[in-house]
């Protein structure tokens, strides 16, 4: 685009798409959109409401908790952080509206934890992230083919890829159900492509395998996958999916008192969304998990305390999970990579500090981060975990026992990565 | 899922948006250069015919201020449709002259002291190359008649976009400005969109439908009439099934796909074609991200993510397809055989992004990997080497242009995608980009002046409008941003506005004035970094 190359215009026109309104902006010499002397602006896509949006639409009040605190503690250089949620719905085409309501008219500088792999794929493309230059951050999705540096090279991973995980569940499901009837049930897109391609590169065969397409979750379609996964007489059943799924499943399932050895991805196994969708707890007693953060309730980790402690002054009444934590940590390490991206703000700028720093950040999962000038991906290994009577999660084996590996064919090897301390009263200070 | 019925059929406008309005009669013997005037209310009223009999109206103002629009219409198809094609309609061949996108935008422009200007051309279909020598001609006609003529500037919608952009890379010094509407661009793009989508309709719908390679003479036109009927009756088949059952519709009995590929619910089939043909998911009424609120909570994101896209698939799909037949049939006479070929195309790959985004769409990596396999085993489209040659010689834009241009499109246009007006801001800037080095090496440290200025009309966030009921209301006006050449009386003017500043001042409107102007017309963004996805023609 011509645009491109006139940076030097002084008049700038921009617009907001829905409702066709338009905006002027006078900007000062040198400033970056989003960026003000006592501001930075940021933004995220999450469905808020919606038959998707159980645990996802805790992570933007959580994120902004965090952004409370460290305001009310100085902010970053001076600057206090703003976030902007906007409900996407969890429809891809509504993301690419409010995207663009955030980038046009909200002008913030950055999004900060973008949900869903469907909705940033059509974000990305229609919107024009990489053209725009827009610093994309912790995505909140484990979609291997945003690893992809050179067609993303604005956007930055935050979980372990499906992928990672799946290479990770299968050396965990020969290792200990070595012999027994396996079932699969998995969400019939990117997930599962992941998921399945690794499986089949590491000898793991399925007796039972189940798809199902996102958005028909259902307690009826459940039943359905019940009815298959008991008549393949299914011992150990792994599941790939999102939290509205798993908790039809194992709900339907209890009634149907199957009680196979189950075993929940990251994704889905949050265990008090379950418990609010009405998973009886004691289903989830016994379940397994691969898991990238210590549990929740974990008083004894150093970021779990400071995190709760914020919850409670800046999110006060909201039960602190799964979901809150993911918000927070992602909080915590938009912090750090704004500091590393210096007092003089700018969006290529904060791009140059994750690739440069970003594997260096304080972050409350126990696995390595990978940003690097060719790397876009952060974190990049598992645990086992098993949910006990009360629905908490604890290591499988009592202690945390940690796998990396990549998405693609490297192997799967335990790590004895330490994980770095959390910044004095979780404020960083990083440069 | 609960059964929809429609408040009434999809209505199909391909064809009757594309076609012109009768503003004024034609003269029965009119010659070239010899205008028949009749004035009335101060307002004169010229007709004729050029050399090549093309029929033309000019309406001038007895304050006439010196600035002409010359207006090219858009396509018209060359043949006759019978009246009883279902879901179609009759049409009749037409020449009938038009000076303006519709009679008020007409009415407003001689009230402001303008003058309007426009042929209804020799020849209808695609006729690029005799409507630029036409329009030429016609604007030596008008100078000659109307002495005070000091500025012409030029526009026109769909193919008379093309004409429009053609002329203004054409002749600088004929025009001050130009602005290409809801524009085609490149006809091997748009022909392989076409082709595209009628070959994904017969492939999963029904096989007997030709889709092109038409015969020639009354045998090619029968062949024509008879597709028309064909894929109308599937997609009518289609919107039955879909109010229904819209979570599982049949497939049209005329299908011939292999049980097992049934088992994909057929709308999923339907948006596999919208998205390898490049075809927009937002349609006149569907927004495919709407659910209605009466379904129950767990049911509203599988309608948003599966059933309101599939809806939106079938309007879109509706509308490019009456005109995808009659262009095919159109361009292959002109070319010489069929244009439309493909031998090579990885429909797998067409979609490689899309198959994350419209995933519940089309039924899950299952569903894509089924559709899929129907597509590479269905045999492809051959096309004649020399027609295809020809086609090519039927013009092109080159992008290049020196006179201020306005380039103006709806984002979810389904005929003439906002790829095509994409395409023509990518060459240039290409264009101003070698310029602009050029000059550096030169010496210059000037840029050169960007004279296009593009713009896009974006559908709301939401608009499918529901009935208490739940069912979709599919009676209300289309969308803004969608359906095709979907413009207000507003935006018209606005752009006509656009066009006399920058005819006055050499440059085009900007700052401030531009974005009062855009603001004031509603619906009308300027936004330099936004791009339309290209035509998958060109790769994505």
């Amino acid at each position: 685009m011509i645009g491109k190359t006139r940076r030097k215009r002084t008049w700038f026109v921009a617009a907001v798409l829905a409702s066709g309104s338009l905006f002027a902006t006078a900007l000062p010499a040198n400033a970056e959109t989003g960026v003000s002397a006592s501001e930075i602006k940021l933004g995220i896509t999450l469905p808020l409401t919606g038959a998707a949006s159980p645990g996802y639409n805790k992570i933007g009040d959580a994120m902004n908790a965090y952004f409370k605190y460290v305001n009310d503690n100085g902010g970053v250089y001076g600057r206090k952080v703003t976030l902007i949620q906007k409900n996407d719905e969890y429809s891809p085409q509504l993301s690419i509206a409010k995207t663009n309501e955030l980038i046009l008219k909200d002008k913030v500088f950055a999004l900060v934890g973008p949900l869903g792999t469907a909705n940033f794929t059509a974000v990305h493309k229609s919107v024009g992230i990489a053209r725009r230059g827009v610093p994309s951050l912790f995505l909140n999705t484990g979609f291997s083919g945003f690893g992809n540096k050179k067609d993303f090279p604005t956007s930055f991973t935050i979980l372990p890829s499906y992928a990672m995980e799946a290479k990770i569940a299968a050396l965990f499901l020969k290792e200990n159900f070595a012999g027994k009837k396996l079932g699969l049930v998995y969400q019939n897109d990117e997930f599962g492509i992941d998921a399945l391609s690794a499986f089949r590169n590491a000898g793991v065969k399925f007796d039972v395998s189940i798809p199902y397409t996102s958005g028909t979750q259902s307690a009826a379609t459940a039943q359905t996958w019940v009815s298959q996964l008991a008549a393949g007489g299914a011992q150990v059943v792994l599941f790939f999916g999102v939290t509205s799924a798993t908790a039809p499943l194992l709900a339907v399932a209890a009634g149907a008192k199957y009680a196979p050895q189950w075993i929940l991805g990251s994704v889905g196994s949050d265990p008090l969304t379950l418990r609010a969708l009405g998973v009886p707890v004691a289903v989830l007693n016994g379940a397994l998990t691969l898991a990238g953060n210590p549990s929740p309730n974990d008083l004894n980790d150093e970021y779990i305390k400071v995190f709760q402690d914020i919850n409670k002054k800046y999110n006060t009444g909201v039960a602190f999970d799964d979901y809150v934590l993911q918000g927070m940590n992602v909080g915590l390490m938009t912090v750090q990579a704004l500091r590393a991206a210096g007092q003089n703000l700018t969006r290529r700028g904060l791009v140059r500090a994750m690739e440069n720093k970003g594997s260096t950040f304080a972050s409350v999962a126990y696995s390595p981060l990978a940003y690097s000038k060719t790397s876009n991906i952060g974190h990049t290994g598992y645990y086992m975990a098993v949910m006990d009577a009360t629905g908490d999660r604890k290591p499988y084996g009592g202690s945390v026992v940690l796998y990396t590996t990549d998405s693609g064919n490297g192997p799967v090897v335990k790590s004895t990565f330490k994980r770095p301390a959390i910044p004095a009263k979780g404020l960083p200070t990083n440069s | 899922m609960r059964n929809f019925k429609f408040k009434r059929s999809l209505t199909l406008v391909a064809v009757s948006s594309l076609l012109s309005l009768t503003v004024v009669s034609i003269p029965t013997a009119a010659r070239a250069a010899d205008p028949a005037c009749t004035t009335a209310n101060f307002v004169t009223t010229c007709v004729g015919a050029t050399s090549d009999t093309a029929p033309y109206s000019m309406i001038v103002p007895a304050n006439f201020n010196g600035t002409v629009y010359l207006y090219s219409h858009g396509y018209r198809p060359n043949v006759p449709v019978p009246a009883g094609i279902p879901g179609y309609g009759g049409y009749t061949v037409t020449n009938t002259p038009q000076p303006g996108p519709n009679a008020t935008v007409i009415g407003a422009l001689v009230a402001k002291g303008y003058g309007v200007v426009g042929s209804g051309f020799a020849r209808q279909g695609w006729n690029a190359d005799s409507a630029i020598k036409t329009n030429v001609e016609l604007v030596g006609i008008f100078k000659k008649q109307f002495t005070k003529t000091t500025k012409v500037v030029t526009w026109g919608e769909s193919l008379g976009g093309f004409i429009t952009q053609a002329l203004a890379e054409q002749y600088p010094n004929l025009f001050k400005a130009a602005a290409p509407l809801c524009m085609a661009s490149d006809i091997t793009p748009l022909m392989t969109m076409a082709g595209d989508a009628l070959w994904g309709i017969k492939t999963f719908f029904d096989p007997t439908i030709k889709g092109g390679s038409y015969s020639a003479g009354a045998a090619g036109y029968a062949e024509a009439m008879g597709d028309l009927v064909k894929v109308f009756t599937a997609i009518g088949s289609l919107q039955a099934a879909f109010a229904a059952n819209p979570t599982a519709p049949a497939w049209p009995a005329t299908s011939k796909v292999p049980d097992a590929i049934k088992a994909i619910p057929s709308r999923s089939a339907l948006v596999m074609v919208a998205l390898m043909s490049g075809i927009p998911m937002q349609s006149a009424h569907f927004d495919s991200t709407s659910a209605p609120s009466v379904l129950p909570a767990a049911s509203q994101t599988s309608f948003q993510l599966a059933i309101n896209p599939a809806f939106a698939a079938l309007e879109n799909v509706a509308n490019a397809a009456a005109l995808a037949v009659l262009a095919t049939h159109d361009l292959e006479l002109q070319a010489g055989g069929a244009v439309f070929d493909n031998t090579t195309t990885d429909y797998a790959a067409r979609i490689k992004e899309e198959q994350f985004i419209w995933s519940s769409a089309l039924s899950g990596n299952s569903g894509i990997a089924g559709l899929s396999s129907v597509l590479a085993a269905s045999p492809r489209a051959t096309a004649n080497p020399a027609a295809v040659a020809k086609l090519k010689t039927l013009a092109s834009h080159s992008g290049k242009v020196e006179i201020p241009t306005i380039l103006f499109t709806g984002v979810a246009d389904p005929v003439t995608v906002a790829g095509n007006q994409q395409s023509v801001a990518d060459k240039y800037a290409t264009y101003w980009a070698e310029k602009w080095a050029a000059a550096k090496k030169a010496g210059v440290s000037k840029r050169p002046a960007n004279n296009q200025l593009v713009l896009w009309n974006f559908p709301p966030q939401k608009y499918t409008k529901f009935s208490a009921a739940g069912a979709p209301d599919t009676t209300l006006p289309a969308a803004t941003g969608t359906n095709h050449c979907n413009f207000t009386t507003s935006q018209y003017l606005a752009i006509a506005d656009m066009l006399a500043y920058a005819a006055d001042n050499g440059v085009n409107l900007s700052g401030g004035a531009l974005l009062t102007k855009l603001r004031k017309a509603g619906n009308m963004t300027y936004d330099r970094d936004y791009a339309a996805p290209k035509m998958k023609f060109y790769g994505n």
